[in-house]
């Protein structure tokens, strides 16, 4: 188990992680043990503050040998010029093709991992244009886990093979994402229960189906279309529209455009599969889109996670219909397999 | 015989010199014309396709062929191999590794080497106005050099085989 770990650990940090990282800084993340980071899930760089490993809910900072230090002064301070390298890698030396995600404040490298990024934003026409002098990356690891879901698809297929609509709550860093990517994959491949049906996925951030050139790079299932990289309002209706998707699957709900993409889909018979931001019910009916969606019961499951014991715990699966609760508890689903 | 040999060979050398260098004045502003295809399509490639940048320079040299598409080729390369590198220190390599193949004089490899330091750093709307500058700036440059081209092409030639006969001459 912990083995596995490693080496999916190993094998990201290889593939994904140190091509865009500046030299010093592989060398020093390469010098702690790997059975140290084998919780590794976010590596934070700040300008002036010390390089930084997230490890589920602890961090560490690290000294220039790589040696975990606990003392702020000991530690290895990042500069200006290990964020710009960094961003330079990250980009290929092409800014301009990630404009549109530099305004929502992310990249998204191969592999599907995201790179939040802070720094000072330039408003146009009160929105922001795009974000300068970047003094901060919050580099998060994804992770294909396949079988994570396999404890939430009973709930969510019913006997007659329909896919019933799915909301995934949690606040962030409790594997939303790739517990929908693990639905995605099983509703397209079928099992026993179901037969495989069409999944049609919007990916506005590339993280779903992490695509190369367009290409998924992980495994969606045989039945899956990806748009990639497009607004999910426009994505979804373009999908319904030129796919006939039986299930359309997108991530992070939020604007008013995508709670009327996610209505016009729910009405034109496609199931929906999506998460959203929120720690429980009660905290959703907060947020002024999505609330609409919950009153009106368009969903017909809520799955609500938690990162407590660890990443991907399932922490209550509801039916909407009458707010029974249908599991809850003592299992989990623990991503970081 | 021997001064007709001697003779004869300086013609030759003279002449050859006159039409390399007028050959050079044809030459620059087909290079500049090539420079300004491919940036032109570089152009439409960042805007429209916003393809990563090693690509779209690959892309730009379509149906361009020369030590100006090899100069593009070469810099797509390096960039698709040493990510870590900038592109202005891409393309101070290449140029450094071509001197000889582009004729292009100082104004002119400027420009390239400026423009490496801009490339890749801005959104396609910024990144279309700049490169839209430094077509201006090289299309100038390209007037000059077939003003020159017309001026100075026939007067090599004939400057090379006259000034051939002249010593010719002098020493017979």
């Amino acid at each position: 188990m912990i083995d596995n770990k490693i080496i999916l650990l190993k094998k990201i940090l290889e593939e994904s992680i140190y091509p865009v990282l500046p030299v010093q800084i592989i060398t020093m993340i390469n010098a702690v043990p790997l059975e140290r980071l084998k919780d590794l899930t976010e590596i934070r760089l700040r300008i002036n503050q010390p390089l930084m490993l997230v490890l589920g809910n602890q961090d560490i900072i690290i000294n220039p040998l790589g040696k975990v230090v606990l003392e702020y002064n000991e530690a290895y301070l990042c500069s200006q010029d290990d964020i710009q390298r960094t961003l330079q890698l990250m980009s290929k030396n092409s800014l301009y093709a990630f404009e549109h995600q530099l305004k929502l404040g992310f990249l998204t490298i191969d592999g599907g991992h995201r790179i939040g990024l802070t720094g000072q934003a330039i408003i146009d026409a009160e929105k922001v244009k795009t974000l300068k002098s970047i003094n901060g990356l919050n580099i998060r690891l994804a992770r294909e886990v396949k079988g994570c879901a396999d404890q939430i698809i009973p709930y969510i297929i019913t006997k007659e093979g329909q896919v019933l609509n799915t909301l995934i709550v949690s606040p962030p860093r409790c594997g939303k994402t790739t517990i929908l990517r693990d639905l995605i994959r099983q509703i397209s491949m079928g099992s026993k229960m179901n037969k495989g049906l069409p999944v049609g996925v919007v990916d506005e951030r590339s993280e779903i189906a992490a695509c190369k050139s367009g290409i998924s790079t992980v495994d969606l299932g045989i039945r899956t279309d990806v748009l990639d990289s497009c607004p999910k309002a426009m994505g979804m209706l373009m999908l319904i529209r030129s796919m006939s998707p039986a299930v359309i699957a997108t991530d992070e709900l939020g604007r008013a455009e995508d709670i009327l993409a996610v209505r016009e889909a729910l009405n034109a018979g496609v199931s929906v599969i999506t998460t959203v931001h929120s720690k429980d019910l009660s905290e959703l009916l907060h947020r002024p889109n999505v609330r609409e969606l919950v009153e009106s019961k368009y969903f017909h499951r809520y799955i609500l996670l938690s990162d407590s014991p660890r990443i991907g715990t399932i922490k209550k699966i509801i039916d909407s219909s009458n707010n029974k609760i249908l599991w809850e508890g003592a299992k989990n689903v623990e991503i970081n397999r | 015989m021997l001064k007709l040999i001697g003779s004869l060979l300086v013609l030759l050398v003279s002449s050859y010199i006159g039409f390399k260098m007028a050959s050079c004045c044809q030459e620059r502003p087909r290079q500049l014309r090539q420079l300004i295809t491919c940036i032109g399509s570089l152009r439409s490639h960042i805007n429209y396709s916003c393809l990563p940048l090693h690509e779209a320079i690959k892309n730009s040299t379509n149906g361009i062929y020369g030590p100006v598409a090899e100069f593009f080729q070469q810099v797509a390369s390096l960039l698709e191999k040493n990510p870590s590198l900038t592109p202005q220190e891409i393309i101070k390599k290449v140029l450094s590794d071509m001197e000889g193949c582009l004729i292009l004089k100082n104004p002119e490899i400027e420009v390239l080497y400026v423009l490496g330091g801009n490339l890749g750093a801005m959104n396609c709307e910024e990144q279309e106005n700049y490169l839209s500058l430094v077509i201006e700036q090289l299309e100038r440059f390209e007037n000059e050099a077939t003003r020159l081209r017309d001026l100075n092409t026939k007067m090599y030639r004939y400057l090379g085989i006259c000034g051939g006969l002249a010593i010719v001459i002098i020493l017979v």
